[in-house]
């Protein structure tokens, strides 16, 4: 047997993700009121969402072209989803700062670090960088906050400033 | 009515509504002249600034930029021969050969009246068709609107690509996300594995957003060369619109125009189908019924004209779905929904009779969108050529910021931006796997409805036969099962036999329904369809069961 198809390991997966929700629904308390328990419509839609795996699992495996799951291996999928990986580790980064850094601070910095990874990385092209993040971020912060007045997390950084 | 109508207007006609409307269209013609940027992200950037404003004024923002949005697509397809959007993709099959040809204030100038004009024919209809089909709609009853539910389910999943069942499968993934959390029959927490911040389940929009921007944006970077080059790296000159000479080549073609702003119309009703739909399948009719059809693709304003007119009317069909019956058409209408859900507004069949001031005020807006987007239209496409030289990073790096700063100011809370990351994940992955995403979307916001309705029928009667013996019901059934074969019937048509069979049969099956239901036009709306039927079979029959040659579709349906 060759190689699996990419859609078989997706086909897969669902089916252990079927697996692991469908036993989720069986920890949902019954209070013994309501003519359906909170637990049937996650069972049914499971039910269907496992039937229709199935038929895709079957598709993918007749399938005759072999498609791994990433071209090139490991390496191949880093190099071609370089720019969303940044993209998320960066947001990620972004978001679990948030409670020092605050949304102004934070977000100037993910919008800095965004555009220097994703961009070119020249002195004058950084120096463009800093100033887009300075001025687009400070200006919708300040609409957010003086013009719609939402307060935007202001970060332990910032109240300390 | 009429008092309605003048407390709408008093509502859309207040100096910071118009103000606000106004740079909602310039904002909508900008970001859909701009090649992967969509409508929809526009309208998702647009909808924080809504959240302070009354209901009336921030739909009327958010019309306005769905309106200029559907109308900006034609300026880089027409000048540069890449569609803004997808809803503009029929419009470069002869707006780009005619401003090749020396023209382009003529093809620009045909493009924003047909919209123009399309979008005045959809809105008339929106006025006139809304009420009554909500009225249809109050003949509702929860089996109804369950099988309404998977109506639309199915057909966005037929309509989204290639793979029927990805987009099945995505449907269902988007009901079970709906499902996390408290559920609103019983309040009893469910399938969040022991987390408290699951309890209360996700909020719709940072799904959405999540779902939908985060992961266009990044699919917008994913190559690094591309993502660091401006926009459009053609030479792109803002050019004088012939309105004048426009006027009349549309007026003219008022045949074509009506014509294909009825598609365009139906197509929005229909719940999944947007303008990248529409425009093509009002460019191939105006083709099978012009004298010229081998003129279409040189550059003859009668493509130009169907096209525009299409997909600009799509946008009415949609609102009156949504409005009439609280099904989104779209993904824009969907964030709408989102919109007015966030104002305490639940559109129902009872909606315009409860709301009818926000209501009407929704017909206004979308009227006046169309006459701010002519005279925006010039102003713009200077803008638009000086938005062509900024690189797709930078928009994507400061709009992702922009995503974060607006879900968080829904509900005021850090876990709605985490919300919106993992969905972000969820989407691109998804994109990459090639599930369409407006199933899922649409199964995310029709979730709940659909739940709350089977409890309904469930606590009504035990009886499940009902869900095929109510008219309404199994009219909604067999529209779903023939919908879950139209994938298959396009794949074939033109090349196995059975093809020849499956829309006279469709027309067939829908009349016992509409004989079973009350009153005396529907069931003579069914004959007439079992005559059709039958007529369609006995003409294939004649014609010795010959297969016509396929049609091809010129571009791939993609999300608008």
């Amino acid at each position: 047997m060759g190689r699996l198809n990419r859609d078989t390991y997706v086909a897969l997966f669902l089916l252990f993700a079927c697996g692991v929700f469908f036993w989720a629904t069986l920890q949902v308390e019954d209070m013994g009121y309501g003519t359906i328990g909170s637990e049937v419509w996650p069972q049914l839609i499971l039910a269907v969402l496992f039937a229709l795996t199935l038929g895709y699992l079957f598709q993918s495996l007749r399938k005759q072209q072999e498609q791994p799951l990433f071209e090139g291996g490991v390496r191949g999928f880093l190099r071609r989803y370089r720019n969303a990986l940044w993209c998320y580790a960066l947001f990620f980064l972004f978001l679990i700062t948030l409670p020092w850094l605050g949304m102004l601070l934070g977000g100037i910095l993910f919008v800095f670090l965004a555009l220097t990874v994703l961009g070119e990385r020249t002195p004058r092209a950084v120096g463009i960088h800093a100033l887009i993040a300075l001025g687009s971020i400070t200006a919708m912060w300040a609409i957010f906050t003086f013009g719609l007045r939402v307060i935007l997390p202001e970060g332990e950084v910032f109240s300390v400033l | 009515m009429l008092e309605n109508l003048l407390a709408a207007f008093t509502a859309v006609f207040d100096i910071t509504t118009l103000g606000f409307m106004l740079v909602g269209v310039t904002a909508g013609l900008i970001a859909g002249a701009i090649p992967g940027f969509t409508i929809t992200m526009a309208v998702v950037l647009t909808l924080p600034f809504t959240f302070g404003m009354p209901a009336e004024q921030g739909l009327a923002v958010m019309l306005a930029v769905f309106v200029g949005g559907l109308s900006g697509g034609l300026m880089s397809g027409m000048l540069t021969g890449i569609p803004g959007t997808p809803s503009s993709v029929a419009t470069t099959f002869d707006g780009f050969p005619m401003a090749r040809k020396g023209r382009p204030g003529l093809a620009l100038g045909i493009g924003v009246w047909s919209s123009f004009f399309g979008g005045l024919i959809s809105a008339v209809l929106l006025v006139a068709l809304a009420p009554q089909l909500a009225r249809l709609g109050l003949e509702f009853g929860p089996w109804d609107y369950f099988s309404l539910v998977m109506f639309a389910l199915t057909i966005t999943a037929s309509l989204a690509g290639d793979n029927m069942l990805k987009g099945l499968i995505a449907g269902a993934l988007g009901l079970l996300a709906a499902t996390i959390g408290e559920d609103d029959i019983n309040g009893v927490a469910r399938l969040n594995f022991g987390l408290d911040s699951l309890k209360q389940g996700f909020a719709f929009l940072p799904v959405l957003i999540g779902l939908f921007a985060f992961s266009q944006l990044l699919s917008d970077v994913e190559d690094p060369d591309r993502a660091k080059k401006a926009l459009m790296t053609g030479a792109t000159k803002a050019v004088k619109v012939e309105h004048r000479r426009a006027i009349g080549e549309v007026l003219t073609r008022w045949r074509n125009l009506v014509q294909s702003a009825l598609i365009g119309l139906f197509t929005g009703i229909l719940p999944g189908a947007g303008g990248s739909i529409s425009n093509i399948l009002a460019y191939d009719q105006a083709k099978k019924t012009s004298k010229e059809p081998e003129k279409f693709g040189t550059g003859v304003p009668d493509g130009i004209v169907a096209s525009e007119a299409a997909n600009n009317a799509t946008a009415g069909g949609a609102l009156i779905m949504m409005m009439a019956l609280g099904i989104p058409g779209d993904i824009v209408t969907a964030i709408m929904l989102g919109a007015l859900l966030i104002h305490d507004v639940v559109p129902s069949p009872s909606f315009i009779g409860d709301e009818p001031v926000l209501a009407y005020g929704i017909f206004v807006a979308f009227f006046l969108a169309h006459f701010m987007m002519i005279g925006m239209q010039a102003f713009c496409l200077r803008i638009f050529v000086l938005v062509t030289k900024v690189p797709m990073y930078t928009l994507a790096a400061v709009i992702l910021a922009y995503c974060a700063i607006g879900v968080f100011a829904l509900h005021n809370i850090v876990f709605d931006i985490w919300t919106l990351f993992w969905f972000g994940v969820i989407g691109y992955t998804m994109r990459v796997l090639g599930f369409p995403l407006a199933p899922m979307i649409l199964g995310v916001v029709l979730g709940n409805i659909a739940e709350v309705n089977l409890s309904r029928a469930l606590a009504i009667s035990s009886d499940v036969t009902l869900f095929f013996t109510r008219p309404w019901s199994l009219f909604f059934v067999t529209i779903a099962l023939f919908s879950a074969v139209f994938p298959w019937y396009q794949k074939h048509r033109g090349q196995q036999r059975w093809t020849l069979v499956f829309i006279p049969v469709l027309c067939m099956a829908v009349s016992p329904p509409l004989f079973m239901m009350e009153g005396i036009t529907r069931p003579i709306v069914g004959g007439l369809l079992l005559v059709l039927g039958g007529y369609m079979l006995w003409r294939r029959w004649q014609g010795g069961w010959k297969l016509d040659a396929p049609i091809e579709h010129p571009a791939p349906v993609k999300e608008t």
